[in-house]
């Protein structure tokens, strides 16, 4: 265990832990938009920066992004001086200039006390922020069906050479993920779309209800050892499956007992 | 390890109250959350309690890809680590017993904890159809 101290107080925090998840543990509110605990941190969104600084630093100060500094013997980290409040202000600027239609950034900004920016806006900018969380958790899934392609202003998230990506499987970990729901699906008569492809859902044979798409079934049942009978089915109908099964062996319990 | 949550149908009257339990314990913001266990007729006043099973080789576990789903040992409980789900549904849909749900007033997906070692359905079960109780050693 390593001795922190944050905004003064000492705080305990794991060796190998980051700096925000001591921050987080506290009930300090830092704003994120890149950060999920499923996927590892990037600091992309710059949104956890705090200052920090040690005794023998003599004065000197730091600004880091939290998700990405690791805990330090006796550091000390201050999370909302006026330094990192401005950071954090302007950083919000810059992402209201490139997303100005963006609900979840003009929400964040408001908080922060800001309804309009100095920096040029992009009119028809989108949602994405770039933040590459959808392209971290394809990764962590073992997809890597999408990723950042073209270079500069023009860089998109999309499937490799900007074409509907080969590798998806439909299973819409990136669009939840996204912290601006800029990722866009539609489930319909089906079928499921996302990223320019086409999926079929699997019906259930009972009821008819739709579950998660044939090649997510498929890789699942690939990759994590599951037989395909699993997916046949909905949970519904599953579940009285089950209550049926179970109410067959209380009868043969109970005739067994006799 | 040393407790087991048992479910004897045969003294199920269908009443539903470890649904309301459940559901109530379980609320958040003010809204009561999505029931883990439901009780289901599968026969003219025959009720059989489905709940999560708590499988040694779950497969809601092994369909996880972000190890969301953890089992407490303390518990024995498989448990939902929200932060870390991304709501794909796997689980959902691997599960053979159809014991992962999803709760669509708080959009997240759902399964029995064991409310951390004290089951509010089995406090509620009038007929103590649900009981948590020590395993003999």
């Amino acid at each position: 265990m390593v001795t922190i101290y944050i905004n003064g107080k000492a705080v305990q925090a794991k060796e190998d832990e980051m700096v925000l998840t001591a921050i987080r543990r506290e009930g300090i509110n830092i704003p994120t938009l890149c950060n999920h605990d499923a996927i590892e941190p990037c600091g992309a969104c710059r949104l956890c920066m705090v200052e920090i600084t040690k005794k023998d630093w003599n004065g000197w100060k730091k600004h880091v992004t939290s998700c990405l500094y690791p805990v330090e013997p006796e550091l000390m980290v201050s999370t909302h001086t006026p330094q990192v409040l401005e950071l954090r202000r302007t950083i919000l600027e810059l992402y209201l200039a490139r997303n100005p239609n963006s609900s979840v950034i003009q929400k964040l900004a408001e908080e922060h006390g800001i309804t309009s920016t100095p920096y040029e806006i992009i009119p028809d900018g989108d949602n994405c922020i770039m933040c590459y969380a959808c392209t971290r958790i394809c990764d962590a899934l073992g997809c890597h069906a999408i990723s950042a392609v073209e270079r500069g202003h023009e860089k998109v998230i999309a499937g490799p050479l900007n074409q509907p990506p080969i590798d998806c499987i439909g299973c819409l970990s990136c669009a939840h993920i996204c912290p601006t729901n800029f990722i866009e699906w539609k489930d319909s008569d089906g079928r499921r779309s996302i990223w320019g492809r086409e999926f079929e859902l699997l019906t259930c044979k009972t009821c008819g209800k739709k579950t998660i798409t044939r090649d997510f079934a498929e890789y699942l049942s690939k990759n994590r050892d599951l037989p395909m009978s699993y997916f046949e089915t909905c949970d519904d109908c599953k579940r009285l499956d089950t209550a049926k099964t179970m109410g067959r062996l209380v009868v043969m319990a109970a005739e067994v007992a006799k | 390890m040393n407790y087991r949550f048992v479910v004897d149908p045969s003294l199920c009257t269908g009443c539903r109250t470890c649904e309301l339990a459940c559901a109530f314990s379980h609320s958040k913001n003010l809204k009561p959350g999505k029931s883990r266990i439901y009780p289901l007729s599968h026969a003219k006043d025959k009720y059989v309690p489905v709940t999560c099973l708590q499988c040694n080789d779950a497969a809601c576990v092994k369909s996880c890809f972000f190890d969301a789903l953890k089992r407490n040992e303390e518990t024995g409980a498989i448990e939902l680590n929200l932060g870390r789900c991304v709501k794909c549904r796997a689980c959902v849909a691997a599960c053979p017993f159809g014991c992962a749900l999803i709760d669509d007033i708080h959009d997240e997906i759902v399964k029995c904890d064991l409310c951390k070692g004290d089951p509010a359905c089995a406090h509620f079960c009038p007929t103590k159809a649900l009981r948590y109780t020590r395993l003999p050693i």
